[in-house]
């Protein structure tokens, strides 16, 4: 499976990739795999505060919901109005077209504690229970 | 990310599911392919062509013995007399309070001979049920452990089926069977769609699996999980029990008064029922398909003007062939809400998304 090496990842599946303050968010291709067809997403809401580790937004297949939680604190700037009409691009492109929301980060140590891609794919080859 | 229900159970053909790169998960106490490839593909799948399911964690019950007959006829809500050996029929199971303790098909099988299929989760529940009825001349059997059950679905099945078992199966009509390896092909099924049921016993299912599954797949048949057999029957608004069916539930509230014969003067719950149908219902079952954004799911909150008006007993993204797809769910509303073209409100994750009732079903097959 492809973990780009500029991405930083959480134990929860997400990706974040950072620029300074600014960072957007996406979940990895072990994630969209995971929950195949995804049929709906409830977009992060532009403007509201996010806290590391808590969920900002769901990604529903057909039979459930998966909440997407914060890699970082900060504040939603932008979300993918595309996955409105085509969920299925997180499916097809996770870590391009696929991507869920942006983000103003406001504590910048909260990257710090995120895994690289090398830690990332020894985490999700070290067993399916996460 | 991932939260699947813990289970124990496994099926007779696990092994084939794992081999066939089956996704498993939790389903009343089983484990059991939720999807092989994704559940869209497979819905359109049996929609289109046919598919193939593994539903050997079904339960089967066996009466016979001389009373058979008279003991079924005063405990079942429908006129047992009636059916002729190799007939079918589909009916709730009805406790004293009017309420619903599963729904079952029950098949003739011999004289004063019958054999009922129930839903896995309340295999024990029915066995003592029936079981707690019977006197000396009726013997109640759990044969579950012994038996196992295919679905072949969809509009190809009656082909498949001849191509693998031959003619004599092919003019099977609905809810008949036929004598099959020591048990039967019967033309039911939980799809919508024209199919059959193959029950065998268990160590006959995997050469009857495999026979399928190398015949059927140039007429389009794939393998079908559990995620696809929920949006099919919910698409065809076939009730499941724990959903839209449970042991406070009334039939006549479910749509199913179809399937209860108040001429019959004596199964239990008969007062209750016989009263309700005069009466009427307070809540019914209603369809209604998502006009808004969101999935509605079981347990939603139904409104209408911001007061609670019902509950969302199934609901999910269905699959439309050369379409995008629509999101649809049944409820239970109070009946003054009940009416077609209503819009109401299903509370997703806190907020009110608009959704409209509709007929049911949602889908029938031409």
């Amino acid at each position: 499976m492809n973990f780009p090496e500029n991405l930083r990842y959480t134990k929860t599946h997400e990706w974040i990739k950072a620029d300074g303050s600014k960072a957007r968010v996406g979940v990895t291709e072990y994630a969209q795999k995971e929950i195949s067809d995804v049929v709906f997403v409830e977009l992060a809401k532009k403007g509201h505060p996010v806290s590391q580790g808590k969920a900002a937004s769901v990604i529903e297949s057909v039979k459930a919901a998966f909440d997407i939680y914060a890699p970082v604190s900060g504040t939603v700037t932008d979300a993918n109005q595309a996955l409105e009409s085509n969920p299925g691009l997180v499916n097809q492109d996770p870590y391009g077209a696929g991507w869920l929301f942006e983000l103003e980060i406001s504590s910048p140590g909260d990257l710090d504690s995120l895994m690289t891609a090398r830690q990332y794919s020894e985490f999700v080859q070290s067993g399916p229970q996460h | 990310m991932m939260n699947m229900e813990t289970s124990t159970q496994k099926l007779p053909l696990h092994g084939e599911h794992l081999a066939l790169g089956a996704r498993m998960g939790g389903f009343g106490g089983w484990e059991v392919p939720l999807y092989y490839s994704t559940v869209i593909e497979e819905h359109l799948a049996v929609r289109t062509a046919a598919g193939i399911f593994d539903i050997s964690h079904m339960g089967e019950i066996l009466v016979d013995g001389p009373g058979a007959l008279d003991f079924l006829e005063k405990n079942l809500p429908r006129r047992i007399a009636p059916l002729k050996l190799r007939q079918a029929i589909y009916m709730p199971l009805v406790n004293d309070r009017g309420g619903m303790v599963d729904d079952i098909i029950v098949y003739c099988v011999g004289s004063e001979r019958f054999l009922i299929v129930v839903n896995a989760g309340n295999i024990k529940k029915d066995y003592d049920w029936f079981k707690g009825r019977a006197s000396g001349d009726v013997s109640v059997r759990d044969l579950s452990p012994d038996l196992g059950l295919l679905a072949v679905q969809g509009p190809a099945s009656q082909a498949i089926i001849t191509d693998v078992f031959g003619a004599y199966y092919r003019d099977l009509k609905r809810f008949t069977y036929g004598d099959f390896e020591g048990g039967m092909i019967a033309r039911t099924g939980y799809t919508g769609e024209d199919g059959f049921e193959i029950m065998v016993p268990k160590d006959k299912l995997k050469s009857v699996w495999d026979a399928v599954l190398r015949a059927g797949p140039k007429r389009g048949l794939k393998p079908i999980g559990f995620g696809a057999r929920d949006t099919l029957r919910l698409e065809a608004a076939m009730p499941l029990y724990g959903h839209e069916l449970d042991d406070e539930i009334t039939p006549f509230e479910a749509g199913l008064g179809w399937a209860i014969d108040l001429t019959k003067p004596v199964f239990p719950g008969q007062p209750v029922l016989k009263k309700q149908k005069e009466e009427g219902v307070a809540r019914k079952r209603i369809g209604f398909e998502m006009t808004g954004r969101g999935i509605p799911r079981h347990g939603c909150e139904v409104q209408k003007n911001g007061t609670r008006i019902g509950w969302v007993t199934s609901g999910s993204f269905i699959p439309v062939a050369g379409g995008s797809g629509r999101n649809l769910g049944m409820a239970y509303v109070s009946f003054s809400e009940a009416a077609e073209g209503s819009e109401i409100d299903i509370i997703i994750r806190g907020n009110p998304a608009k959704a409209r009732i509709v007929s049911l079903p949602f889908y029938k097959r031409k």
